[in-house]
């Protein structure tokens, strides 16, 4: 077990991890998180990906369920319930997600989420193909791909416009 | 008829018709045909649980959290066929956390899609053997893998070949197929018309078995009060599932409380208790603290269902002029080792009129997971064949595809003799052909080189679903003017939620912001159907509606009351009552529950039956524009157009989500899906979600889905009909004409996959050499 402290949705944890806890595994089972979800299990569908920001690094999006979580160290993770850092509210890509129902079962939609929070974190305005190429590793089964395009091609313009 | 409760009507779920017996409702609402003016049907409200969905607080059965819980992990078969000799726990119970197992002699009688639980006469790959239960889900993970299996391995048969062979080790006990096996349906003399047609085309097409893969697998969380139990349950049937824990654990209705709050995704494979579900009360029971069994990925590839696949031998004959004379089809379906006989032969009598029609459907048993509903199961498969059948008659012909569908147009429900509650196909045909472009030329100059070819093709289709009782619904006027429809049903994603509460609002008259849908839940809500079928709007949504008119009706007397005014001068909307020739006399819906303080108006609603000889069927034509790379294979699609007619459409933009979600399953089972199995070790190769190919964002092509006007009042007072789907039915064989357009050789075998679309053109010039 090794002693590891690091943010979550801006709440310091310190918590004892043993070696092979996988970030998934510390945020649903120890700090009921279940807004990341686990569906593969080994990093090919994309439905746990949260935001990690190394120290003094910029954040990006990861699969939590093949990142190890003792490897976060002094890193801060963001996940689907502490996505609006003002809290209490929505983000304004949550907010785009309802408008153009971008959302069917909504198992897959946190990370869905995520994934294109951080694509715009790397590219403001981003083009339909680059939408494509950048969310390609978050599986829909319910297909929401054409209203995902939409929503995120408006939260780009409504972050780019100042929220 | 008025002084008779109880009739007898008739009702298709998945292309089975029953016989219901069903009390009639008090009264029946004035049909909504399509000239009545509606304020929030039609309404692309927003989806009622979205932003539960986005912020991650909706809770799915992984996400349910009971003090003590423990976590469940299965021992599976790793070979298909076999008997285990030893089945040795001991290190499994040794792991530290571990809190028990479960074995076969503890779950006799518990049966579930696959046969009896913990069967220890292994008849597939990934069978469950036993289970083990821990303080946590890694300990459980780890404790199974200590198990010690020790298996006499027999021969397998994971191939219908194989399985029908003449020594072939035996699937089930009376053979290698179903009992039925032929199953024969048969109008007119079809073989006397197939010698006399002045056409005739024969072909053979292959469909593989295709995984549900839903996001989230199938799970459950059991919990044990005394003698009564508690299940959360990703399920598709709230009250099947609890039907089937009351049988298999011997209790009362009232003693089984099953909720479903959200779910993610079920497409035909959760309509029921699962082996996790047993399992979890099982051990919940023996172990006396709440237990959850979920799946992992690799055992829901595994055993949660497939789609059958299919080899259709298919012969049409045909007039000069067209005129269908003569469908036969010879089929083989692989159902693994158990499930239902959807088959592909039914849409051969559905779909176009020809008096001489016969299919023969054998079922086949074979070493592999068992068959489940799977999204117009049957139907999916068999249109694949039959409309690439009609092409290559087209073809024949020198006929345009569209022109020899409407020369054959079914006026009548030609299978049963009786009429269509309505039917707008041509109208699909001609308003999708329309937006499509169809008649103009899909020009390879448009791609990119020689090297890429451009085509185009479209398909037909027709479903079952109309829907019908028994389903309940309640409607209550809180004192706030707010309104709750309750009702049992699921939301697997669909929208129900939504469609629910509009249909409510607009029955009631109230603003859809005061109202709120409850569903999923057993014990507290009146029964609905299962939601498949593509039954729940048209099931469920009538019983809401009658519902609401009662509240309403009781709302009305109080207002008339307060307002002074008659009954019959009022009328509702967004929340206000009114009189409808002095619309300043009003009050709100708030205002009267004010003054009524702590009354609550209570609406009861219930489906009425079906109407007598008619078919309720949706309808739709899909086009599809593809682009074939000739040196790799590789098949992009490059646009859909899916015309459809469900009747009333009461939320344009959830159905339009619905279209757009068969659309990319359709194109996943066109060009990608197919559960690969090494057939000497008769193990499943592709148990992930890597090696499973669905579609991803990269594969979406653009996609113009839309539904002709209606109203279907004849088939229920709404007028709506499923359109869950039948979106997916056309599009494998849309895809499939519009590469066979594209190359000039017919493809015939599914998924489409880069050799199987080169080896066609190998074939092709092999043949002409």
């Amino acid at each position: 077990m090794t002693n590891v402290s690091f943010d979550v949705n801006g709440i310091a944890q310190a918590l004892e991890i043993a070696g092979h806890e996988t970030l998934l595994d510390v945020l649903r089972d120890r700090l009921s998180l279940t807004g990341t979800k686990l569906s593969c299990g080994r990093g090919e569908c994309g439905a746990c990906t949260v935001l990690l920001a190394p120290p003094n690094g910029r954040r990006r999006a990861v699969y939590s369920c093949l990142t190890l979580a003792v490897a976060c160290e002094g890193s801060s993770v963001t996940t689907i319930e502490g996505l609006d850092a003002k809290g209490g509210g929505t983000h304004p890509m949550q907010q785009a997600f309802i408008a153009h129902d971008a959302v069917q079962c909504g198992f897959c939609t946190p990370g869905q989420i995520l994934a294109a929070v951080a694509l715009l974190d790397q590219n403001a305005a981003p083009s339909e193909s680059e939408i494509r190429t950048a969310m390609s590793g978050n599986l829909c089964r319910c297909g929401t791909y054409p209203k995902i395009i939409l929503a995120v091609q408006e939260a780009g313009r409504r972050l780019a416009s100042g929220g | 008829m008025a002084d008779k409760r109880f009739v007898a009507t008739k009702v298709e779920v998945e292309g089975r018709e029953e016989t219901r017996i069903v009390e009639i409702p008090a009264f029946e609402p004035a049909p909504w045909t399509a000239d009545v003016p509606m304020d929030v049907v039609g309404q692309c409200v927003p989806r009622m649980d979205a932003l539960e969905k986005v912020t991650g607080s909706a809770v799915f059965t992984a996400d349910v959290q009971r003090a003590g819980m423990l976590y469940t992990a299965i021992v599976r078969a790793s070979v298909a066929h076999g008997r285990v000799t030893t089945l040795d726990l001991t290190a499994a119970l040794e792991v530290p956390g571990v809190r028990g197992v479960l074995q076969r002699d503890e779950v006799e009688g518990i049966r579930y899609d696959s046969g009896q639980l913990f069967d220890q006469t292994i008849r597939f790959a990934g069978q469950p053997l036993a289970a083990v239960c821990a303080e946590t889900q890694d300990a459980a993970d780890r404790a199974a893998r200590a198990a010690i299996v020790r298996v006499d391995v027999d021969r397998h048969a994971v191939t219908a070949n194989a399985a029908l062979a003449p020594d072939a080790p035996k699937v089930r006990s009376h053979g290698n197929t179903s009992k039925h096996s032929p199953r024969i349906a048969q109008r007119g003399d079809a073989d006397a018309a197939l010698r006399t047609a002045e056409v005739v085309v024969e072909r053979e097409y292959r469909t593989p078995t295709v995984l549900h893969t839903a996001m989230e697998p199938h799970g459950a969380v059991a919990e044990w009060s005394g003698d009564h139990l508690t299940v959360w349950e990703s399920t598709q049937g709230i009250f099947n599932t609890r039907s089937d824990l009351a049988e298999a654990f011997g209790l009362k209705l009232t003693q089984v409380r099953v909720i479903k709050d959200y779910m993610g995704g079920g497409f035909g494979a959760k309509n029921g208790a699962a082996a996790s579900t047993y399992i979890a009360v099982a051990l919940a029971r023996k172990l006396a603290c709440p237990v959850r069994c979920v799946l992992d990925r690799e055992g829901e590839q595994v055993d949660s269902g497939n789609r059958s696949s299919t080899s259709q031998r298919v012969r049409l004959g045909a007039m000069r002029d067209g005129t269908l004379t003569a469908m036969v089809l010879d089929a083989e379906i692989v159902m693994g080792v158990g499930g239902w006989f959807a088959g592909p032969g039914k849409i051969y009598h559905e779909l176009y009129a020809c008096p001489n029609v016969r299919t023969t459907e054998t079922f086949v048993y074979t070493h592999t997971g068992a068959m489940a509903s799977f999204r117009a199961p049957g139907h999916v498969e068999g249109a694949f064949g039959l409309e690439c059948a009609m092409d290559a008659l087209a073809r024949a012909l020198r006929m345009d595809p569209i022109e020899l569908r409407l020369k054959n147009y079914a006026k009548h429900d030609q299978e049963k003799d009786r009429r269509y509650s309505d039917k707008r196909l041509d109208e699909c045909y001609r308003l999708g052909a329309e937006r499509f472009g169809w008649g103009t030329k899909a020009f390879s100059t448009d791609a990119k080189s020689a090297r890429f070819k451009r085509g185009r093709g479209m398909a037909s289709i027709g479903w079952g679903a109309g829907g019908g009782p028994p389903s309940y619904a309640t409607v209550r006027m809180n004192s706030d003017g707010t309104v709750d429809v309750l009702t049992g049903s699921q939301d697997l994603g669909t929208g129900a939620r939504t469609v629910f509460a509009q249909i409510a609002a607009e029955a009631i008259g109230a603003s859809i912001h005061d109202v709120r849908t409850i569903l999923g839940d057993t014990e507290r809500l009146p029964y609905t159907s299962n939601s498949w079928g593509s039954q729940t709007t048209a099931s469920v949504g009538p019983a809401v509606r009658m519902a609401a008119e009662d509240a309403r009706a009781k709302l009305f007397e109080a207002a008339a009351q307060i307002l002074e005014a008659p009954v019959e001068a009022l009328e509702a909307r967004q929340s206000v009552v009114r009189m409808r020739d002095h619309p300043e006399r009003a009050i709100t819906f708030a205002q009267i529950g004010e003054k009524l303080r702590n009354v609550m108006l209570i609406g009861q609603g219930s489906r009425g039956p079906n109407p007598d000889k008619t078919a309720l069927f949706a309808f739709g034509a899909q086009f599809a524009e593809v682009e074939v790379d000739l040196e790799t294979g590789q098949v992009r699609v490059l646009r859909i157009v899916a015309a459809h007619d469900s009747g009333r459409i009461i939320n344009p933009r959830l159905a339009e989500s619905q279209l757009e979600g068969a659309i990319l399953q359709g194109i996943g089972f066109a060009l990608f899906e197919e559960r690969v199995l090494d057939e000497p070790l008769g193990l499943p190769l592709n148990p992930t979600m890597h090696d499973y190919k669905i579609p991803t964002m990269s594969d979406l092509p653009a996609i113009d889905g839309f539904f002709v006007p209606s109203s279907d009042t004849v088939a229920n007072h709404v007028g709506a009909k499923g359109l869950a789907e039948p979106p997916i039915i056309g599009v494998a064989p849309a895809i499939a004409n519009a590469v066979t357009d594209a190359l000039g050789v017919e493809v015939n075998e599914l998924p489409l996959t880069p050799w199987r679309v080169v080896s066609a053109l190998n074939r092709d010039s092999a043949e002409r050499a």
